[in-house]
């Protein structure tokens, strides 16, 4: 750094300072006639030229007429001052990135986020209307084909309701402004909003918990198998027929996955904002927020899809995590190979059964 | 009278005394059915076999530990924890110095008692799970145990929504879902909160006169 620029720098700075103390002093006394009116408002000539706004001049000529606009744009893009606080923080006046960060959050993300919710209730609403509920097309057989276990059901009941608790009440911060002031008014609003937020940030440890928690307990037969690139290439058998499945298919696996990791970011980008200590830099908090509201978005998202499919979708899916076991030809129709394993395991079992008992009755 | 003031006021005195008669009346009316007559010679103390009975059954025994772990690990997290929290959460401990005994005690600090919020919140919906995904509880429940889940819950939230302490409004709401949980209380399975003494006591007391250890 050249001797000019550090001259230019420590001037600037002692300005900054110079500012701070200003403005500090503005709001203890009151401020410097602002019980006046200012000169542009009192419709005197000035004879003096109207400056231009770059030029650092201002109008008025005894109360100071020149305002260095370097230093107040530098300010402005967040110029960081020295303060003897111990919170060096305390030396940015204007956090700048702060309102890249509220047009982006209120702009781009609340947007395609609104578009990217809508369409995928749409979409539902559109093949449900279309196609209606898939049945199961043999009819109930009335044989039970174990599924689930009971812990896996807590689990996943238990990340579920967080889900919902949790994605009600970031939606309610995220549109409640758009949707529910038009409604209900700023004061109500302004009441649901405290209790969305406070019900938001007590909920969402616990969600940390029930990702990891469900991570584990559904691994087992979500790792992909050849079989879903064909499940994926026939859509699901929109094209040529219900393909050939497993335990799971394709679709279930991606929402697996989809669901663990947005889950896992949304916990980890949450805790650090519900510990602001942690990263402690503004700038960083803000881009935890975003990350942590797209992948809040994206996970209500797919989450419609799943629960579509899960409830009034397609008969005889429910029942596998509420009661644990399915219909044997809903399993045969929908994960024909998990089927034909099962009953093949069931088979052999009763025929090791019955050779034992044989060998028994001959020796 | 604002909405805040209706439930502090007079909702408040109504559901005290519906909680307080209904509860005593309860409590009454099972000691007065009394036990069968027991002629026979007492081998031990029915009242150490009571106490034994009481304090000896908060812990599984024998062979049960691991079939009721889960049960035992959320019962303890959700019970633990709302008597912790009803008691020692600041703004609790505060009604209960202004409003009911003129004296409060030390309150738990603010991390405290979001910790114990989230315990409690945990405990309970692992525990309503156990009941739904469980094939014999399924059958054993039945409209007072979602009733009286579902009141509690709902208490739970609202106070829960209310944390910022900022709105009558939810205020208030917290106030009033108390309030239908007490009114609900006297009637319902949730007297097990008194009533376990009673049972448990009862069974350790039969055992304990005949000398074995309930
Ligand atoms: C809130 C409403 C929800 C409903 C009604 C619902 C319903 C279901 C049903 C019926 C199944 C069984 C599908 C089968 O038999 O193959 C299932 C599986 C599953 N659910 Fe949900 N669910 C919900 C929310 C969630 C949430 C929020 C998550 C995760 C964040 C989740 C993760 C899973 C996983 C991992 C499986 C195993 C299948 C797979 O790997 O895709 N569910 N769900
Ligand atoms: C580990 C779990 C979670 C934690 C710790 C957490 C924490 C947070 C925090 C601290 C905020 C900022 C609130 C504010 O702007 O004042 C937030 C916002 C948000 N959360 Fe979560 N959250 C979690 C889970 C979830 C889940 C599962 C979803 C969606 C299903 C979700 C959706 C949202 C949304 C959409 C916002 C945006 C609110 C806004 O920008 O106004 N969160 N969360
Ligand atoms: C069944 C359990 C509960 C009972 C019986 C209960 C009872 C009460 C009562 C009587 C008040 C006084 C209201 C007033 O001063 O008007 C109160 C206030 C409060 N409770 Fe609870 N409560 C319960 C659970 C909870 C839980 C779980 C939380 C938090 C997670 C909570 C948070 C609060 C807060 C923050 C206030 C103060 C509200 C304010 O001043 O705006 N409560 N509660």
């Amino acid at each position: 750094m050249t001797f000019v620029h550090s001259i230019v720098r420590a001037l600037r700075l002692a300005a900054l300072l110079l500012a701070i103390s200003f403005a500090a002093m503005t709001t203890l006394t009151g401020g410097p006639g602002l019980g006046a009116p200012a000169l542009a408002q009192t419709g005197v000539e000035t004879p003096m030229e109207e400056p231009s706004p770059g030029s650092g001049k201002v109008p008025g000529r005894s109360i100071g007429n020149a305002s260095d606009a370097e230093i107040w744009r530098a300010v402005r893009h967040g110029l960081q001052g020295n303060v003897s606080l111990p919170d060096k923080q305390a030396g940015l006046l204007v956090q700048s990135e702060g309102e890249e960060w509220r047009s982006i959050r209120n702009g781009p993300v609340t947007k395609f986020g609104g578009w990217l919710l809508l369409g995928m209730v749409g979409v539902a609403a559109l093949y449900f209307a279309l196609r209606g509920r898939i049945p199961i097309k043999d009819g109930r057989s009335g044989i039970r084909v174990p599924r689930f276990t009971q812990t896996q059901r807590v689990v996943h009941w238990f990340t579920a309701s967080l889900y919902v608790l949790l994605g009600l009440s970031g939606l309610i911060m995220l549109y409640g402004k758009h949707v529910l002031i038009p409604l209900f008014g700023p004061e109500v609003f302004g009441a649901i909003a405290s209790a969305a937020m406070q019900g938001h940030n007590l909920f969402g440890p616990l969600f940390a918990f029930a990702i990891v928690a469900l991570f584990f307990v559904f691994l087992e037969h979500n790792r992909f198998r050849w079989a879903d690139v064909k499940w994926w290439l026939s859509l699901g058998g929109f094209v040529g027929g219900h393909p050939k499945c497993g335990f799971y298919n394709g679709g279930e696996k991606v929402w697996y996955w989809m669901a663990v990791a947005l889950g896992l970011t949304i916990a980890v980008s949450g805790l650090l904002l519900d510990f602001p200590f942690i990263l402690a830099a503004p700038q960083k908090l803000q881009i935890a927020h975003l990350v942590h509201n797209i992948a809040g978005v994206a996970i209500i998202a797919g989450g419609v899809g799943h629960i579509y499919l899960g409830t009034v979708g397609m008969d005889g899916a429910l029942e596998a995590m509420t009661r644990g076991d399915v219909d044997a030809n809903w399993a045969k129709e929908h994960h024909d190979l998990w089927y034909q394993e099962t009953i093949a395991a069931q088979q052999t079992a009763r025929q090791t059964v019955a050779q034992g008992a044989a060998a028994e009755v001959t020796t | 009278m604002t909405f805040l003031e209706l439930t502090e006021g007079p909702l408040w005195y109504a559901a005290s005394a519906i909680f307080v008669v209904g509860v005593l009346w309860r409590l009454a009316g099972i000691v007065r059915l009394g036990g069968p007559r027991d002629l026979s010679v007492p081998r031990a103390s029915a009242t150490a076999g009571a106490i034994k009975g009481i304090f000896l059954h908060m812990v599984p025994h024998g062979g049960f530990f691991s079939r009721t772990k889960f049960h035992f690990f959320a019962g303890y997290l959700f019970h633990l924890g709302l008597f912790v929290l009803v008691l020692f959460a600041a703004p609790h401990v505060l009604f209960i110095e202004e409003r009911l005994l003129g004296f409060g005690w030390p309150a738990l600090p603010r991390w405290g008692f979001i910790l114990v919020a989230e315990a409690t919140f945990a405990g309970l919906i692992l525990l309503w799970l156990r009941r739904l995904t469980d094939p014999v509880m399924r059958q054993l429940s039945d409209g007072d145990d979602l009733a009286g889940t579902v009141l509690t819950f709902v208490a739970l939230l609202t106070g829960c929504l209310a944390l910022q302490e900022s709105h009558d409004s939810l205020r208030a709401l917290h106030m009033l879902s108390v309030e239908v949980l007490m009114v609900y209380f006297p009637f319902s399975r949730l007297m097990h909160a008194f009533t376990f003494a009673f049972s448990r006591a009862y069974t350790g007391a039969s055992y304990g006169r005949r000398g074995v250890v309930p």
